[in-house]
């Protein structure tokens, strides 16, 4: 156990920690007890890093959804900690993560999960004052955010009105709202076709790149590979190999 | 979070009708149930608090103002002699055959009082909207309600007709003085509600007390209870123990209320039902606004707000229907009471039910796992 482990330490094999913006280490998570326990996870060590997309590949069942939930603060793991900020947040209560959660995490989702009662910028907005954050106008980083995505002239658009790709920009302006450093997609192509997916990816880079955010993306399309810095690839709970790809388009 | 809640519960409009719908129905149901109750007790307790005593005297073991029995002459010069007692009025009640214009007969409630010219009475006919009712002094002059003309088939001041077998004219009108009863109400001057009412030599059923100016009102009452077979109450006191007794011996209280609660209970439910399937609705978009860091409070704002704005537009309309049924069951000579302390109550149990019907909602939401969103 890597107890000792901060943010300024070096794991083997990977690039300096520096900027590394969260870091898991010997991640456990088992569901049930007894001879009903299902072992959902085993000793996923993983460091997220500034300014780069990680891809996370598996089989349905391999535990992706596990390891992302319990990178997001949205579960707690069974054993293994989880560094943000420098300081192992694995076992804080549900009072302390909301604020955690929305000070370092964006997330997007394959369904978009938009209020389909409100239009692009008001959902971006109501994010945003939901957030708590000290921003004063969110109805103006709303705009300034989809003017990001490239959705400002449909800002003011219902959901059924826009396309699939046009939702998830929406999705990922939401999700960038509050300047969070890290954005978790939950295979957030899933439900475009390929062109709309690639610009999808094409964004989530750029925003990677440009404004060094760490992305991660749970997915199971090879295709997206191209965009990606390392490729975590989980089978049966464990993290099988992580792949360093230092090009992208 | 008003803006959310509000386009949230706009967008599904049928949906959205629907809970207005309930919360309206319950809100007139409260108002009207509570506001006939409130009528009938007004109605009940008219004559009471239309006069200006300052006590009623009336033989002890009496229940109802009406049902009264009557004493004799005596009793009277012996509450008027009470130290204290500045003035004191006889008033006669009973029921007598009204007959009508058709050959029929009809029972009414004869009110005897006492009508002393240049003197103002504690008790006389008020909204006198018609005729001279100075001339009830007058033998067999009676004055009736203008509502009563079509039960006892007359159309005018002037009307002759004879109670008990004894003349009786129409010289007065009045307005909205209606008796608990159903039988109408005619006020006459004691010596002509004697010669209706047969009930013994000189029969009087209450004394109207009025005090002498500064003197202790529990003092004055001690007196004249310490006097053989009578008991007396202030007038509130007086208004109250009738309210009271037609209230619990006809069931009338409890039969509104029950309507009353059962209205509440609508409106609890249609508003539970349609707030908990909208947030079953966006189960996913709460989901993930608590991902990214929303807590409980906030969205619990949101389906809290949403249940005020149904509250809110539910009273409104509900408030405006209560008033449509009140004119409409005037009428049918019911009189619904609808003051503005009772909007006032039925305003808090409507946010308060739709308080309560957003609860199930609540715990929906704070149960709410945030990682359920990566679940499909």
């Amino acid at each position: 156990m890597q107890a000792a482990l901060s943010l300024d330490d070096t794991l083997p094999g990977v690039a300096p920690v520096s900027t590394t913006l969260a870091r898991m280490v010997g991640i456990g998570k088992t569901y049930g007890s007894g001879e009903h326990a299902v072992a959902a996870l085993s000793d996923a060590t993983l460091d997220i890093r500034r300014g780069e997309v990680t891809l996370i590949e598996g089989p349905s069942g391999s535990g992706k959804t596990t390891l992302i939930s319990i990178l997001g603060l949205l579960l707690k793991p069974t054993n293994g900690e989880v560094w943000i900020d420098g300081n192992n947040v694995a076992k804080l209560g549900e009072r302390d993560l909301p604020a955690l959660r929305a000070k370092h995490f964006g997330f997007v989702f394959q369904g978009f999960n938009l209020f389909p009662a409100l239009t692009a910028m008001e959902n971006v907005a109501i994010a945003i004052r939901m957030k708590d954050t000290s921003i004063k106008d969110p109805e103006a980083e709303a705009r300034r955010l989809l003017d990001l995505v490239g959705l400002a002239p449909r800002a003011h658009h219902l959901p059924a009105d826009l396309s699939g790709g046009q939702k998830q920009r929406v999705a990922i302006a939401r999700a960038l709202g509050g300047s969070p450093p890290i954005l978790i997609g939950d295979e957030p192509t899933a439900a475009l076709d390929t062109k709309t997916a690639l610009s999808v990816m094409e964004l989530l880079r750029e925003l990677a790149s440009t404004a060094g955010r760490a992305v991660v993306v749970v997915t199971h399309d090879p295709r997206l590979e191209r965009f990606a810095d390392r490729v975590v690839r989980v089978e049966d709970g464990h993290i099988q190999g992580i792949d360093s790809r230092r090009t992208h388009p | 979070m008003w803006t959310l809640a509000r386009k949230l519960l706009f967008h599904d409009r049928l949906r959205f009708a629907v809970a207005i719908a309930g919360v309206s129905v319950s809100v007139m149901l409260v108002l009207v149930q509570v506001g006939l109750y409130f009528g009938f007790m007004d109605t009940a307790s008219s004559i009471i608090d239309a006069s200006h005593a300052d006590l009623w005297v009336g033989k002890k073991g009496n229940e109802s103002f009406e049902f009264a029995t009557p004493f004799d002459e005596r009793t009277f010069f012996k509450v008027a002699s009470v130290p204290g007692v500045r003035r004191a009025e006889r008033v006669l009640m009973n029921f007598a055959q009204f007959k009508l214009a058709d050959g029929g007969d009809l029972g009414v409630q004869v009110v005897g009082v006492e009508t002393t010219p240049g003197h103002k009475p504690l008790l006389a006919p008020w909204n006198v909207i018609d005729g001279d009712p100075s001339r009830l002094s007058e033998p067999g002059a009676i004055v009736l309600d203008k509502s009563e003309y079509p039960k006892l088939k007359i159309d005018r001041v002037g009307h002759q007709t004879e109670i008990s077998g004894v003349h009786a004219e129409v010289v007065a009108l009045t307005n909205g003085i209606r008796s608990f009863t159903t039988s109408p109400i005619v006020f006459a001057d004691l010596k002509t509600a004697r010669s209706y009412l047969p009930l013994g030599l000189d029969p009087v059923t209450y004394v109207l007390v009025e005090l002498e100016p500064g003197v202790d009102t529990n003092v004055v009452k001690a007196r004249i209870d310490a006097l053989p077979h009578l008991k007396s109450y202030t007038t509130p006191e007086m208004s109250e123990r009738t309210r009271s007794y037609w209230s619990s011996r006809t069931g009338v209280g409890a039969g509104f209320f029950t309507t009353a609660v059962l209205g509440v209970i609508v409106g609890f439910v249609v508003v539970g039902q349609i707030l908990y399937s909208g947030t079953l609705q966006y189960l996913k978009e709460y989901g993930t606004l608590k991902a990214m860091g929303a807590r409980n409070s906030a969205i619990v704002r949101v389906i809290l707000s949403q249940a005020m704005i149904s509250a809110a537009l539910g009273f409104v309309v509900g408030g405006i229907l209560a008033v449509g049924m009140k004119k409409a069951m005037a009428g049918a000579n019911l009189t619904v009471a609808l003051s503005p302390q009772l909007y006032a109550a039925t305003a808090v149990v409507t946010v308060v039910m739709c308080s309560f019907a957003a609860l199930l909602s609540i715990v929906k939401v704070l149960r709410l796992d945030p990682a359920s969103v990566f679940k499909g």
